[in-house]
């Protein structure tokens, strides 16, 4: 039973996605905390790099969207990546502006971050020590990282409250577009064919996989999108609520998203 | 070339009449970056609201069916300006800065002008 009020263990759950980071952050130390779903790495318990299966790594925001050729990537790799000093190379050698190269590392940090902080039942290690390669770029505060996931969280459940567009399959509905949608979702849209996920599209263009959780959840909300195994999810057809009639009636969106939102209940 | 933390500075000090700036990611919210505020004026919370106030424009132009980019938007308040500028990223990542400035203190079309001129330091 959930007691009524919030008890400290609600406390908790809303306030530090990670209690061991924040004792980390405490102790001021340095190394890799590895979750399930990625890897934040502190200096100092400050956290200065996250990275993510989830979501594509700094190389890949850089190169995709054109702020950095390939072989910059790689010779910075080459010739800073041992003595972990990658971003400082890349921009004392004019690959990439410094104002650049920070706001793309902090938008991969908090990125990763979110995914790595994600709910998780695996228990997290720690290796004391361990540094990442890219180097010094702007330290974060744990705090602060912490803060922004749960904001995130919340974001996206404002936005529509089902998350299985997030991590599933994703495919276009049958409805039409009968409103117009903003280049970015469209390219997101166009993408959506039900095989890739939303980290598979976000590799694809380039882009933070948040970004696309977020783009997703609006075209869902939209009812423009759906997470592919919907149909077949187990409840669905037995609540006779599987299929919609055909008909010319303009609402059919809006009474497919009443359903989608009642069924996510 | 200016960091994010120097260019935030840089507004702070060199834009008159200004009382806080922010650097937002306008599809997540977030703020990158933040300077002055305080405790009567949460930048963080303001930055998230704003990306709303950023959408809802995109989303009439494209409705109207203008095809142009917004440069900056200007909200008056009794005794405040907030001003938002749209960054060109060359990651294509929309951005914008936001500016809080003392109506009484400030001069628009200088804020205007610096702020533009911010941009180019930390973009270009």
């Amino acid at each position: 039973m959930r007691p009524l009020t919030a008890g400290p263990d609600e406390d908790a759950r809303h306030t530090t996605p990670s209690p061991m980071l924040q004792r980390l952050a405490a102790e001021r130390a340095t190394g890799a905390l590895l979750r399930d779903r990625g890897t934040l790495y502190l200096a100092d318990g400050q956290v200065v790099h996250a990275e993510s299966p989830a979501t594509p790594g700094i190389d890949i925001l850089l190169t995709t969207g054109g702020a950095l050729r390939h072989e910059g990537w790689w010779d910075a790799v080459a010739q800073a990546g041992a003595g972990q000093r990658v971003a400082r190379y890349l921009v004392d050698s004019g690959h990439v502006p410094g104002g650049a190269l920070e706001l793309c590392h902090l938008g991969a940090l908090y990125d990763a971050a979110f995914f790595a902080l994600a709910p998780t039942r695996t228990p997290a290690r720690f290796r004391y020590g361990v540094s990442h390669w890219i180097g010094p770029v702007r330290p974060v505060a744990v705090d602060a990282v912490q803060r922004e996931t749960l904001r995130r969280r919340e974001l996206l459940d404002r936005i529509w409250p089902d998350a299985l567009t997030d991590t599933a399959p994703v495919t276009r509905t049958a409805y039409p577009l009968d409103a117009p949608v903003p280049p970015r979702q469209l390219r997101v849209l166009e993408l959506a064919d039900g095989v890739r996920t939303a980290s598979d599209i976000a590799r694809e263009l380039g882009r933070s996989a948040f970004h696309l959780l977020v783009d997703l959840r609006r075209l869902a909300a939209a009812g423009l999108v759906e997470a592919v195994g919907r149909e077949a999810a187990p409840g669905a057809a037995a609540h006779g609520l599987a299929a919609l009639p055909e008909t010319a009636d303009p609402d059919v969106a809006l009474l497919r998203r009443l359903r989608d939102a009642l069924e996510a209940l | 070339m200016a960091n994010t933390e120097a260019a935030l500075k840089e507004a702070m000090s060199s834009i008159e009449g200004t009382t806080g700036v922010a650097l937002v990611d306008y599809t997540s919210g977030m703020a990158l970056g933040t300077l002055g505020g305080g405790k009567d004026f949460n930048l963080e919370v303001a930055a998230a609201g704003n990306t709303d106030v950023v959408r809802a424009k995109l989303r009439t132009m494209e409705h109207l069916g203008i095809q142009d980019e917004i440069e900056d938007i200007l909200i008056t308040l009794g005794t405040q300006y907030h001003l938002i500028r749209l960054l060109k990223t060359r990651g294509g990542n929309g951005l914008f800065l936001y500016l809080v400035l003392d109506s009484a203190r400030a001069n628009l079309a200088m804020a205007r002008h610096q702020l533009k001129r911010i941009e180019a330091e930390l973009e270009v």
